[in-house]
């Protein structure tokens, strides 16, 4: 090795850096998803997606461009804003430059197809959950009975316009909601610690000793309650509200409590409800917390077919 | 030895224009006008279509505020001086120094209410902040001609122009270009008082005034100048004290003397209860509010801060071959400080020592975990000149070592050699040209091709905008398609900026500007990680998640359009 050589010539690396960024960045500017290949990709899952199943965009960035190019029909808010991918039992995942959706990362490859710069890959489920009843869809006035501990009083099933503000009002409030005194019950979309969506039941626990009460008529029970639940990000992200205690009971017993702390995020909880497996029941879930202030609390649960 | 006897014939070959300039003449001055005219006139040529940001709003309503006095001051001198015509027009936005709010509206009164020089209010607002980008050029080229050589003061003012993100806040009618400029003059006159005259003592003293009066980043200064003074003077002060005698640098007393002076003279707000305004000034920026900034896919909200933020933002935002040259820069004045050497000539001033300082300076505050970083790279623009400065004295290196090794294969004929150092420049030039021209107007989401572009940026999770500055681009899609009269959510836009936007004719007039998304037909969403939640609110709210359009720049989402069905 001609050392004195190398180091001759060595002002040479700077203007090749030089070369190298410059085409580095033409490059990358012309690496681009066109309209076509989006077009093309809707039109792939658009004939194949099945109401079951999970459709994903990856990389996360590119999730707004996603909705846009599909649209509602197949990116639909359940699942945009899921609990989590149990229970779907295939998935497509639509990703371009190469990413995929960590999400599905254990899933089995079925089918890759590549559309210009978009490739779907169809992904199974090695282990899907059987869901049985997903407590979102009693929220409705024939769904469910909701009231305050304290007066006992009935909250009122409502619909009136929805309320949904700029960065720190939180989630929107739905115009389809029970009114409480100094609270309510809603669906709604909640931005958790990571940012991302969640759809749950949205429902403020009043504070002090008073407590929400919800009671889910008629609900299908499997071997399993399986849920989540969290606050708004900016209510429990500085981690110094009260924790908010969610129980679950049927017929006089309890099944179980979970507390939510701040600064957790979206949690997982899950209770054995074998004792009722296959019955048709009256699930009571109770929330509560010491402070009412800012407890903007979300949870989502469901009976699944297996068990613990 | 054949090669060491090349390179020895080679270094003697250097012209005096490869040599630091120690008198600067006509030409130096035509130079440097002329890279900073080129600039600032790119500047006004792309300032129409860059949008407002948030702050820039607040300094448009607040140079109006500041307007309306200085009309008082011409029309009745003895009332402005009077507190409840201070208070009533300084009030605004007071948590900032004056100068830049005064120059805002000093340009606004006469480039477009007077002289009608610019057709839109923003520009003649923005441009005293291109201006100060323009004396940044000019100040770069002559503290690096005087220092390594007039190639390197040309290398280092373009490639401190050529910075994407530096760029952008060259645009804006705010007070981070600003800094950035009268941090670099200042240690420029700081340095060229060290001759011991009066006259540039006096100067560095008002330019020192002038800085502090532009941001509160000045009030690091003495960190940078104490010490080095102390080092350089150590041994006069040392003696006089032996003599009984406290004799301080001159340059030293009129920074500490005459700067506060023109501080005080020039920020009416404080000419009455001075005490505890300037108390407030200080409490709002030692407690200042932390707002969101996202960093490797975590939104930071508050302390601790992340210390790689500084260095990971800046390989990802500033040129990789500027960063290249920085660093063989760098490592040459260090060995040369190492040797005890100047490198060049006698240098008694310790003037690499002086730029050391002015530089860790800056990004000192940056890397402690106390410090909000909200604001990403505008933060420590300030180091960027002298970043550029080191990186015109590397070009100087790359040219000697191609005239070094050339020289052992042939000689140069002087076209050659010119031939030979423009192919130079314009291989280490036309990248960083290319990555600022493209990142417009998106200049806080692009990132450099060392970590992918704009897309490579934001798959490593780093911030793609802040301010709300983007929502004049949405216009495309809003001319087209917005009902007409429509109630328009603008999410992150300040309403002065929404304001202005609509005056100038950048987004439709009929539009209806709205608080939140409940009012609104159309929503706009700025993409930013803590934003997310007004994207959900929207698609609870309108009932759908597709937006109708997105805005991107590179295929990265910037702005989601909604309609609602």
């Amino acid at each position: 090795m001609d050392w004195s050589l190398l180091k001759r010539w060595a002002f040479g690396l700077v203007p090749l850096v030089g070369v190298i960024e410059l085409s580095a960045h033409v490059v990358q500017c012309n690496r681009k998803v066109t309209d076509n290949d989006w077009i093309a990709a809707r039109e792939y899952v658009r004939t194949r997606v099945r109401p079951e199943d999970l459709v994903v965009f990856a990389p996360r960035w590119v999730d707004p461009l996603g909705r846009q190019w599909f649209g509602d029909e197949i990116v639909t808010l359940a699942r945009e804003a899921r609990a989590d991918e149990t229970v779907f039992p295939r998935a497509f995942e639509v990703s371009i430059r190469g990413e995929r959706a960590s999400d599905l990362l254990g899933w089995r490859e079925v089918e890759r197809t590549k559309l210009g710069a978009v490739t779907v890959t169809t992904l199974a489920n090695p282990s899907p959950q059987v869901l049985v009843d997903d407590l979102l869809t009693h929220v409705h006035a024939q769904g469910m009975r909701v009231a305050r501990t304290d007066s006992g009083a009935e909250c009122t099933w409502t619909r009136s316009s929805s309320q949904a503000g700029n960065l720190g009002f939180g989630p929107t409030i739905p115009a389809e909601r029970f009114v409480c005194p100094g609270t309510f019950v809603g669906v709604s979309v909640v931005a958790v610690l990571d940012y991302t969506p969640r759809r749950c039941i949205y429902a403020p626990p009043p504070g002090g000793a008073a407590k929400l009460r919800l009671r889910f008529l008629d609900v299908a029970m499997g071997k399993a309650l399986r849920g989540h639940h969290a606050l708004y990000v900016e209510a429990e992200r500085a981690a110094v509200g009260a924790p908010v205690l969610l129980s679950f009971e049927v017929a006089g017993k309890v099944l179980g409590r979970v507390v939510h702390r701040d600064g957790t995020g979206w949690t997982r909880f899950e209770l054995d409800t074998s004792e009722w497996d296959g019955q048709r029941v009256e699930l009571i879930a109770e929330i509560g917390s010491t402070e009412g202030h800012r407890r903007m609390y979300c949870f989502e649960a469901s009976t699944r077919r297996a068990g613990l | 030895m054949a090669n060491d006897d090349a390179f020895r014939r080679a270094w003697s070959s250097l012209t005096p224009f490869d040599r630091p300039v120690r008198q600067l003449g006509l030409a130096d001055a035509a130079l440097g006008g002329l890279l900073a005219v080129l600039y600032v006139t790119w500047l006004l040529a792309t300032a129409r279509s860059l949008g407002f940001a948030r702050d820039e709003g607040f300094y448009f309503h607040a140079a109006m505020d500041y307007a309306r006095w200085f009309r008082v001051l011409m029309e009745h001198p003895a009332q402005a001086f009077e507190r409840s015509t201070i208070d009533a027009h300084w009030a605004t936005n007071h948590e900032h120094p004056s100068l830049m709010k005064s120059l805002f509206a000093l340009s606004w009164m006469l480039f477009h209410e007077k002289w009608k020089v610019f057709s839109d209010a923003s520009t003649a607002f923005r441009f005293p902040g291109m201006m100060m980008a323009g004396v940044a050029m000019g100040v770069v080229y002559r503290f690096g001609a005087r220092l390594y050589s007039r190639r390197a003061g040309v290398m280092a003012s373009l490639l401190f122009g050529l910075m994407p993100q530096l760029f952008y806040h060259a645009h804006l009618a705010c007070f981070d270009m600003g800094i950035a400029a009268m941090w670099v003059l200042c240690v420029y006159t700081y340095w060229r008082a060290g001759d011991g005259g009066i006259g540039r003592a006096l100067l560095a003293g008002v330019v020192f005034g002038l800085t502090l009066e532009t941001k509160h980043n000045a009030w690091i200064l003495p960190a940078v100048f104490v010490p080095h003074a102390l080092i350089v003077e150590g041994r006069a002060l040392l003696r006089g004290m032996r003599q009984g005698r406290v004799v301080l640098p001159l340059r030293l007393v009129a920074l500490g003397t005459v700067g506060p002076l023109v501080f005080y003279a020039l920020w009416p707000w404080i000419w009455h209860d001075t005490v505890p305004r300037l108390q407030e000034y200080v409490n709002f920026h030692l407690h200042h509010e932390y707002y969101n900034m996202e960093f490797l896919g975590t939104n930071y909200f508050g302390p601790p801060s992340p210390r790689a933020y500084l260095p990971v933002l800046v390989v990802a935002t500033v040129p990789t071959v500027t960063l290249v040259l920085f660093a063989i820069g760098g490592v040459d004045r260090l060995i040369a400080r190492g040797r005890g050497l100047s490198g060049q000539r006698a240098d008694g001033q310790a003037t690499d020592l002086l730029m050391a300082l002015a530089f860790f300076a800056c990004l000192g505050p940056w890397v402690l975990p106390t410090t909000p970083i909200f604001g990403g790279t505008k933060h420590w623009l300030t180091a960027y000149p002298i970043l550029a400065l080191f990186a015109g004295r590397g070009f100087d290196l790359v040219v000697e070592g191609a005239v070094a090794a050339a020289t052992c294969k042939w000689k140069w004929s002087k076209g050659g050699r010119v031939m030979m150092e423009v192919g130079l420049a314009l291989s280490v030039l036309a990248g960083p040209l290319a990555e600022t021209a493209h990142a417009h107007p998106f200049g806080l989401g692009a990132y450099v091709p060392l970590v992918g572009g704009t897309a490579g940026g934001a798959d490593l999770g780093l911030n793609r905008q802040f301010w709300g500055y983007t929502t004049q681009d949405a216009n495309g899609w809003l001319e087209g398609h917005a009902p007409r009269g429509a109630a328009l959510f603008i999410h992150d836009t300040a309403w002065d900026s929404w304001g202005r936007l609509q005056a100038e004719g950048r987004v439709r007039s009929d539009l209806r500007g709205v608080g939140s998304p409940s009012e609104a037909q159309v929503a706009i969403v700025h993409h930013e990680l803590h934003m997310n939640e007004v994207d959900y609110s929207i698609w609870v709210d309108f009932g759908t998640v597709a937006p109708a359009f997105v805005v991107t720049h590179d295929g990265v989402p910037m702005v989601s359009i909604y309609r609602r069905p």
